[in-house]
């Protein structure tokens, strides 16, 4: 190895719910209505946050909808490397947003080094954007800004199991801390962490909610996220209905983050089916693999 | 597991199906992830035998990301059904908009989205319609209906 020129380092971590009925307020001027103010209103101190941070990427962690996907061929993690990822026409006509661009340098190096790691992730050079990713990314870059900051997206299955588990979703996260700390050139790195809390939009249990959950799982996102890991996909569905389970999302970009973080912003509002929770934690820096402790290892490991 | 959440969850079960042409059974998988011997009432994973069950109509639903295919549907619901060599029964299913029955048949939620949105139908009458609620009854359950 030759000495590095420089190195990454992530700076932070944003969680964001991705429903489409939220873009689709922002985009037909609905953002200060009453009904959607309070949620429009955490969006705010994010895109200021990441005006003052200037992040060189955004590694945005989100699921397909069967847009990109389908069932013929599905992926549990799948990387977008391409140059610029173009934009899912869903079935209702392409979101009106332009492409949005890559990172292919660092998406390529993370594919190797997670392949590396025994995070086997399909490596994809078409990988058109649907909702997942561009609710959350329209909602914190208003339309002057779009795009600002290059993008990696990351593709989780939640939508037809088998589901990666939480802990491995938390575990990707730790690996991909390793690679940006890697990383041979300066880059300034944010994790963004999408999906709705509590909701479940299928069945007789259609609109199930829990918002006393939601408050927990935030709680435990910031301070106990490994407690949250170990939670089964049955458990998570239980409390947080079943499409309440795509928070294994969150748990990749908490994974990627120091053990404690600060937490300088949080939100929270259910008005409908979902909760929708916006967070923004600060990276505090320290344990990278070689000082983690054994002990902590082996806890992670059973 | 609080007492809470769990005393939310307790508005089931759900009704057994009717009419079908197969046995939803209880799917034969095991998970460290998912109990599937002791199903989540009112929710329907689409995987295993489900899932390959209802293959060919999610795909059905998958071809409405195409324009033309949405207004070659939009024509002539049963040409296009017919082209696509659906069965009586998951004609059946489409003609009724049965949501539920074709969560349970193994269309994918997602895939349901495409359907419903090319019938005009938005999310949340989809949903009121699988807890057998009209929509007034079931949007007023619900903290701001506005933000729909």
């Amino acid at each position: 190895m030759t000495a590095a020129k420089g190195h990454g380092r992530i700076i932070g971590g944003l969680g964001s719910p991705h429903a489409p009925s939220i873009a689709v307020a922002n985009n037909t001027g609905k953002a200060e209505t009453p009904a959607w103010k309070p949620l429009f209103d955490g969006y705010k101190p994010m895109a200021d946050w990441l005006e003052r941070e200037k992040p060189d990427l955004i590694i945005l962690v989100s699921n397909d909808h069967a847009n990109t996907f389908f069932f013929d061929k599905y992926p549990t993690f799948a990387l977008g490397v391409a140059a610029e990822h173009a934009i899912a026409d869903e079935g209702w006509g392409k979101w009106p947003f332009p492409p949005v661009p890559g990172h292919s340098r660092f998406a390529w190096q993370l594919a190797h080094s997670l392949v590396d790691r025994e995070f086997d992730i399909a490596v994809c050079q078409e990988m058109p954007l649907d909702h997942g990713c561009l609710t959350p990314l329209s909602c914190v870059f208003p339309p002057e800004k779009r795009w600002t900051v290059p993008v990696v997206p990351i593709i989780v299955n939640v939508i037809q199991p088998p589901l990666p588990s939480a802990m491995r979703c938390f575990k990707l996260g730790r690996a991909i801390r390793e690679v940006v700390e890697e990383y041979d050139q300066d880059l300034r790195v944010v994790m963004f962490g999408t999906g709705g809390l509590t909701h479940q939009l299928n069945g007789e249990r259609y609109g199930f909610t829990n918002p006393d959950w939601d408050r927990e799982l935030l709680d435990l996102m910031e301070k106990d996220p490994e407690r949250l890991a170990r939670m089964t996909h049955q458990e998570l569905m239980e409390r947080g209905g079943a499409e309440g389970v795509e928070i294994i999302m969150w748990l990749v970009m908490r994974g990627a983050l120091s053990p404690k973080v600060r937490c300088v912003h949080r939100n929270y509002y259910l008005p409908m089916v979902t909760g929708f929770a916006q967070v923004i934690y600060e990276d505090l820096g320290g344990e990278t693999k070689a000082k983690r402790a054994p002990a902590r290892e082996a806890a992670l490991a059973g | 597991m609080s007492k809470k959440a769990r005393a939310l969850d307790t508005s089931g079960p759900a009704a057994a199906p009717t009419d079908t042409p197969y046995k939803d059974e209880v799917l034969p998988i095991k998970s460290r992830q998912i109990d599937y011997a002791h199903p989540l009432w009112g929710t329907y994973p689409t995987t295993g035998a489900r899932a390959q069950r209802g293959y060919r109509l999610s795909k059905f639903c998958m071809s409405f990301m195409s324009p033309a295919n949405r207004e070659a549907f939009k024509a002539d619901h049963e040409r296009y059904m017919s082209d696509w060599g659906l069965s009586d029964y998951e004609k059946g299913l489409i003609r009724r908009q049965d949501w539920n029955g074709m969560l349970r048949y193994g269309v994918n939620t997602f895939m349901l989205l495409k359907l419903s949105a090319t019938l005009g139908v938005g999310q949340n009458r989809t949903g009121a319609a699988m807890r057998g609620q009209s929509y007034e009854e079931f949007m007023a359950t619900r903290n701001v209906k506005e933000a729909s």
